[in-house]
Protein backbone atom coordinates (compact mmCIF):
# COMPACT_ATOMS: atom_id res chain seq x y z
CA UNK A 1 0.00 0.00 0.00
CA UNK A 2 1.25 3.30 -1.03
CA UNK A 3 0.90 5.98 2.22
CA UNK A 4 -1.25 8.98 1.46
CA UNK A 5 1.18 12.29 0.35
CA UNK A 6 2.26 14.40 2.71
CA UNK A 7 2.42 18.36 3.07
CA UNK A 8 5.86 19.00 2.52
CA UNK A 9 6.60 23.61 3.45
CA UNK A 10 7.30 25.44 0.54
CA UNK A 11 11.20 26.30 0.29
CA UNK A 12 12.39 29.12 -1.82
CA UNK A 13 15.94 27.96 -2.54
CA UNK A 14 14.24 24.15 -3.87
CA UNK A 15 11.33 26.57 -5.88
CA UNK A 16 14.08 28.53 -7.64
CA UNK A 17 15.94 25.49 -8.91
CA UNK A 18 13.24 23.41 -10.01
CA UNK A 19 12.85 26.02 -12.34
CA UNK A 20 15.57 24.18 -14.09
CA UNK A 21 14.78 20.37 -14.06
CA UNK A 22 13.73 18.98 -17.47
CA UNK A 23 10.31 17.10 -16.34
CA UNK A 24 10.57 15.60 -19.86
CA UNK A 25 13.14 13.12 -18.44
CA UNK A 26 10.87 12.90 -15.45
CA UNK A 27 7.54 11.57 -17.56
CA UNK A 28 9.44 9.65 -19.67
CA UNK A 29 10.19 7.99 -16.85
CA UNK A 30 7.09 7.52 -15.19
CA UNK A 31 5.94 5.30 -18.31
CA UNK A 32 8.16 2.84 -16.78
CA UNK A 33 8.11 0.10 -14.42
CA UNK A 34 10.19 0.74 -11.29
CA UNK A 35 12.63 -2.27 -12.46
CA UNK A 36 13.06 -0.72 -15.81
CA UNK A 37 14.18 2.48 -14.39
CA UNK A 38 16.76 0.88 -12.36
CA UNK A 39 17.93 -1.22 -15.34
CA UNK A 40 17.96 2.54 -17.34
CA UNK A 41 20.21 3.67 -14.55
CA UNK A 42 22.30 0.58 -14.43
CA UNK A 43 22.79 1.49 -18.54
CA UNK A 44 23.63 4.82 -18.09
CA UNK A 45 26.30 3.40 -14.67
CA UNK A 46 27.96 1.42 -16.93
CA UNK A 47 27.80 3.90 -20.01
CA UNK A 48 29.35 6.69 -17.79
CA UNK A 49 32.37 4.09 -16.84
CA UNK A 50 32.74 3.26 -19.90
CA UNK A 51 33.22 7.00 -20.87
CA UNK A 52 35.59 7.30 -17.70
CA UNK A 53 38.04 4.78 -18.89
CA UNK A 54 37.84 5.84 -22.23
CA UNK A 55 39.18 8.91 -20.92
CA UNK A 56 41.74 7.42 -19.03
CA UNK A 57 43.18 5.79 -21.73
CA UNK A 58 43.18 8.46 -23.69
CA UNK A 59 45.49 10.75 -21.48
CA UNK A 60 47.95 7.86 -20.91
CA UNK B 1 39.94 0.69 -11.58
CA UNK B 2 36.51 -0.42 -10.16
CA UNK B 3 33.58 -2.10 -12.12
CA UNK B 4 30.36 0.10 -11.61
CA UNK B 5 27.93 -0.63 -8.88
CA UNK B 6 25.99 -3.98 -10.28
CA UNK B 7 22.35 -2.81 -8.76
CA UNK B 8 21.06 -5.86 -9.51
CA UNK B 9 23.02 -8.07 -8.59
CA UNK B 10 23.50 -6.56 -4.98
CA UNK B 11 19.56 -6.28 -4.74
CA UNK B 12 18.82 -9.75 -5.72
CA UNK B 13 21.30 -11.02 -2.98
CA UNK B 14 20.23 -8.88 -0.38
CA UNK B 15 16.34 -10.56 -1.64
CA UNK B 16 17.16 -13.66 -1.64
CA UNK B 17 18.89 -13.97 1.49
CA UNK B 18 15.54 -12.50 3.07
CA UNK B 19 17.34 -9.09 4.50
CA UNK B 20 14.80 -6.63 5.73
CA UNK B 21 16.11 -3.35 4.05
CA UNK B 22 14.41 0.01 3.11
CA UNK B 23 16.36 1.23 -0.27
CA UNK B 24 16.95 4.78 0.41
CA UNK B 25 19.19 7.74 -1.36
CA UNK B 26 19.71 7.67 -5.85
CA UNK B 27 18.17 4.12 -6.29
CA UNK B 28 15.20 4.95 -4.11
CA UNK B 29 14.84 8.38 -6.54
CA UNK B 30 15.67 6.16 -9.60
CA UNK B 31 13.23 3.50 -8.43
CA UNK B 32 10.25 6.18 -8.17
CA UNK B 33 11.46 8.17 -11.36
CA UNK B 34 14.37 10.49 -11.25
CA UNK B 35 16.47 10.91 -13.56
CA UNK B 36 20.21 11.23 -11.60
CA UNK B 37 22.80 9.30 -11.97
CA UNK B 38 23.99 7.61 -8.62
CA UNK B 39 26.85 4.93 -8.17
CA UNK B 40 26.17 3.37 -4.91
CA UNK B 41 22.81 1.41 -3.03
CA UNK B 42 22.00 2.92 -0.11
CA UNK B 43 19.75 0.53 2.62
CA UNK B 44 18.24 0.98 5.55
CA UNK B 45 18.77 -2.49 7.71
CA UNK B 46 17.09 -3.67 10.72
CA UNK B 47 18.96 -4.20 13.78
CA UNK B 48 18.14 -7.15 15.03
CA UNK B 49 20.26 -9.97 15.60
CA UNK B 50 18.63 -11.75 13.28
CA UNK B 51 19.00 -9.54 10.14
CA UNK B 52 22.29 -8.35 11.23
CA UNK B 53 23.08 -12.30 11.11
CA UNK B 54 21.52 -12.14 7.17
CA UNK B 55 23.37 -9.07 5.99
CA UNK B 56 26.85 -10.74 7.36
CA UNK B 57 26.13 -14.25 5.77
CA UNK B 58 24.89 -12.55 2.32
CA UNK B 59 27.81 -9.83 2.04
CA UNK B 60 30.53 -12.09 3.04
CA UNK B 61 30.99 -13.54 -0.25
CA UNK B 62 31.17 -10.29 -1.75
CA UNK B 63 34.18 -9.60 0.57
CA UNK B 64 32.94 -6.18 1.83
CA UNK B 65 35.60 -3.36 3.02
CA UNK B 66 35.31 0.05 4.11
CA UNK B 67 35.25 2.51 0.80
CA UNK B 68 38.23 4.90 0.51
CA UNK B 69 40.23 3.51 3.53
CA UNK B 70 44.09 2.05 2.70
CA UNK B 71 43.90 -1.57 1.69
CA UNK B 72 45.43 -3.59 4.71
CA UNK B 73 43.13 -2.34 7.41
CA UNK B 74 41.83 -5.36 9.71
CA UNK B 75 38.38 -5.09 9.15
CA UNK B 76 35.86 -7.43 8.63
CA UNK B 77 32.32 -6.87 8.11
CA UNK B 78 30.92 -9.90 10.84
CA UNK B 79 28.16 -9.60 13.36
CA UNK B 80 30.54 -8.01 16.17
CA UNK B 81 31.31 -5.50 13.50
CA UNK B 82 27.73 -4.95 12.77
CA UNK B 83 26.75 -4.25 16.37
CA UNK B 84 29.35 -1.88 17.47
CA UNK B 85 28.96 -0.04 14.19
CA UNK B 86 25.56 1.64 13.09
CA UNK B 87 26.18 3.31 9.19
CA UNK B 88 28.86 1.83 7.29
CA UNK B 89 30.09 2.76 3.55
CA UNK B 90 31.35 -0.17 2.02
CA UNK B 91 32.93 -1.29 -1.41
CA UNK B 92 32.04 -4.69 -2.30
CA UNK B 93 33.04 -7.59 -5.33
CA UNK B 94 28.82 -6.17 -6.73
CA UNK B 95 29.74 -2.61 -6.43
CA UNK B 96 28.83 0.03 -3.41
CA UNK B 97 26.93 -0.20 -0.99
CA UNK B 98 25.97 1.58 2.02
CA UNK B 99 24.29 0.23 5.21
CA UNK B 100 22.35 2.88 7.42
CA UNK B 101 21.32 1.50 10.76
CA UNK B 102 19.79 4.89 10.75
CA UNK B 103 19.62 7.99 8.96
CA UNK B 104 19.06 11.80 9.24
CA UNK B 105 15.02 12.83 8.96
CA UNK B 106 13.81 9.11 9.30
CA UNK B 107 15.36 7.12 12.11
CA UNK B 108 15.95 3.38 12.20
CA UNK B 109 14.69 0.95 9.71
CA UNK B 110 10.95 0.56 12.34
CA UNK B 111 10.73 4.56 11.97
CA UNK B 112 10.94 4.28 8.40
CA UNK B 113 8.63 1.25 8.30
CA UNK B 114 5.42 3.15 7.68
CA UNK B 115 6.85 5.66 4.89
CA UNK B 116 7.25 2.71 3.00
CA UNK B 117 5.76 1.14 -0.15
CA UNK B 118 6.74 -2.10 -1.67
CA UNK B 119 7.84 -2.77 -5.37
CA UNK B 120 8.63 -5.67 -7.26
CA UNK B 121 12.65 -6.06 -8.67
CA UNK B 122 13.62 -8.99 -10.58
CA UNK B 123 10.97 -11.15 -9.18
CA UNK B 124 10.95 -9.93 -5.66
CA UNK B 125 9.30 -7.62 -3.66
CA UNK B 126 11.49 -4.61 -2.08
CA UNK B 127 10.58 -2.07 0.05
CA UNK B 128 11.25 1.29 -0.73
CA UNK B 129 11.46 4.77 1.15
CA UNK B 130 7.96 6.86 -0.25
CA UNK B 131 9.39 9.93 -2.22
CA UNK B 132 8.00 12.23 0.36
CA UNK B 133 10.35 10.36 3.15
CA UNK B 134 13.23 10.97 0.62
CA UNK B 135 12.41 14.51 0.32
CA UNK B 136 12.34 14.79 3.99
CA UNK B 137 15.35 12.86 4.51
CA UNK B 138 17.09 15.33 2.00
CA UNK B 139 15.62 18.57 3.71
CA UNK B 140 16.65 17.29 7.56
CA UNK B 141 20.23 16.21 5.92
CA UNK B 142 20.27 20.22 5.03
CA UNK B 143 23.54 19.73 2.74
CA UNK B 144 23.87 22.65 -0.28
CA UNK B 145 25.12 19.62 -3.03
CA UNK B 146 21.48 18.11 -2.39
CA UNK B 147 19.43 21.31 -3.32
CA UNK B 148 19.68 20.02 -7.27
CA UNK B 149 18.70 16.31 -6.38
CA UNK B 150 15.81 17.47 -3.79
CA UNK B 151 14.36 19.93 -6.24
CA UNK B 152 14.15 17.38 -8.87
CA UNK B 153 12.32 14.74 -6.45
CA UNK B 154 9.94 17.85 -5.92
CA UNK B 155 8.80 18.23 -9.51
CA UNK B 156 8.47 14.35 -9.66
CA UNK B 157 6.05 14.63 -6.70
CA UNK B 158 4.34 17.12 -8.97
CA UNK B 159 4.57 15.44 -12.10
CA UNK B 160 2.95 12.23 -10.27
CA UNK B 161 0.04 14.43 -9.03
Amino acid sequence: MVPEPIALDPDPVIDAYKRDVDRTLLRENLKLTPEQRLLKLQDVVRFLAELRDAGRRSRQ
Amino acid sequence: MRPPTDFRALLSRLLSAEVEFILVGGVAANIHGSARATYDVDIVYRRSPENMSRLVDCLSPLQPYLRGAPSGLPFALDLDTLRRGLNFTLTTSAGDLDLLGEVTGAGSYDDLLPATETVTLFGATCRCATLEALIRMKRAAGRPKDIEALAELEALREERG
